[in-house]
């Protein structure tokens, strides 16, 4: 059987330093989550099956595109979730910020209003769509952040530390949406390890390397028994 | 991001992006090309209340955006006014401050998407000379957005130099760049990851 998402010998370099050795990987559950130290690859792993960086060396392929070859296609099916919501808002309203995402589309004008419409009903915007986007507070803009990325029904999200910045309410709000099972694959980085345990299966990364993969449990009590001991 | 837009049902929020800015400019070459006599002033202060009496954006409005412009006048009356006598100066500002309102209503009364696309359609005809109509308008609303941002960094930095009692613009300056160019890249990916190449 052909697995979701497959890396293939992939290193990665980036400012003359080796941010990701020979990793091998391919997995096929529905969400998975990435944990490890600071500087030990994951981001990169992440940007990586997202296409947004590309592979110095060896092969990464998502749904059997490959990741530059097939880069557009792929970045069709893909929905990218940053810590950083600031740097995510491009347009000056919520209702429009989340318009912005279906733009390359080209929907009709009553197409694009009801998907914007139903998307922000959905992450509890509704209220806010006429608001200014950069009035909103952390947690409402990562749910806008959320809220733009879900609404292109994409196949698979990847979300890097998506509740870096946000309170316990609002890190349990934006977990729920991203776990939701709504059809979507997720891959998560994340040091929140609550988050981690309730995916399907976590990989571990240590220096530039998988050190682990397997069940979430498994591989989060592992994490945690590494920086304990 | 920067937004006057205000959300409302009057005529000029319902009338299509496209023909309001060509009217709006219109009416704003018509108010600058009058001549610096005071019955123009009157003309160019009656146009522009006339535009904001009508239902959905009000005198109000108008009240705020000329408040708004209140260095301009100073500068555009005070100048003029040594040199060339009082009414050409309070011609020339009333001629300003209308011109410059008017121009307001646009953003007043449109919402970012729907100007968007009127640079983007505006913009069509510079495409034999390789220009991307959808590259110049994100390229504008970018630039609006990153606004508030770098005025939030800067705050942001200005804070923590206070809190190590660390003063100067030399202080300053090194940590302003590398956050506004960190967040240049994160907008960067973040553009890339909702489609735009």
């Amino acid at each position: 059987m052909t697995s979701a998402v497959r890396l293939a010998a992939v290193s990665v370099r980036l400012a003359d330093a080796d941010v990701l050795h020979d990793v091998d990987l391919a997995f096929d559950a529905r969400t998975v989550a990435v944990v490890g130290d600071n500087g030990s690859g994951k981001s990169t792993l992440a940007r990586l099956i997202g296409g947004l960086v590309r592979p110095t060396r060896g092969s990464v392929e998502v749904f059997g595109l490959d990741s530059v070859r097939d880069a557009a296609a792929l970045r069709r099916r893909t929905a990218i979730v940053f810590s950083n919501p600031d740097a995510q808002i491009v347009m000056p309203t919520v209702a429009e910020d989340v318009a912005f995402s279906l733009r390359a589309d080209r929907l009709s004008r009553a197409e694009r209003d009801a998907r914007v419409a139903t998307a922000l009903e959905e992450f509890g915007l509704a209220d806010l769509a006429d608001r200014p986007a950069f009035e909103l507070s952390g947690g409402q803009k990562q749910l806008l952040a959320l809220c733009g990325a879900f609404v292109r029904r994409p196949d698979i999200v990847i979300a890097d530390e998506p509740t870096a910045f946000l309170d316990g309410r609002n890190a349990h709000i934006v977990s729920g949406h991203l776990l939701g099972d709504v059809g979507h694959r997720l891959v998560v980085v994340t040091h929140d390890l609550d988050l981690a345990a309730r995916c399907d299966i976590a990989i571990r990364m240590q220096a530039g390397r998988v050190a682990q993969v397997g069940a979430a449990a498994d591989v989060v009590a592992a994490h945690s028994a590494s920086w304990r001991c | 991001m920067l937004t006057i837009y205000r959300p409302g049902t009057g005529p000029w929020h319902r009338m299509p992006a496209g023909p309001k800015a060509l009217a709006l400019l219109l009416l704003v070459f018509g108010v600058s090309l009058l001549p610096s006599a005071w019955p123009a002033a009157a003309v160019a202060a009656g146009a522009c209340v006339a535009c904001y009496l009508i239902p959905g954006v009000g005198m109000a409005e108008l009240g705020r955006q000329v408040w708004a412009l209140r260095w301009l006048v100073v500068v555009a009356f005070g100048l003029p006014c040594i040199f060339l006598g009082v009414e050409a100066a309070a011609v020339g500002t009333v001629r300003i401050v209308a011109a410059v309102s008017l121009a307001a209503l646009l953003a007043l009364t449109t919402p970012v998407a729907a100007l968007l696309d009127v640079v983007e359609r505006a913009s069509a005809p510079l495409r034999v000379l390789g220009v991307d109509g959808a590259r110049v308008a994100l390229l504008l609303v970018v630039a609006l957005g990153t606004v508030p941002t770098l005025a939030r960094l800067a705050r942001e930095v200005r804070d923590a130099q206070r809190a190590r009692g660390a003063r100067g613009i030399r202080v300053f300056v090194v940590p302003f760049l590398v956050l506004a160019l960190r967040h240049a890249d994160d907008l960067g990916d973040a553009l890339t990851a909702r489609g735009v190449r």
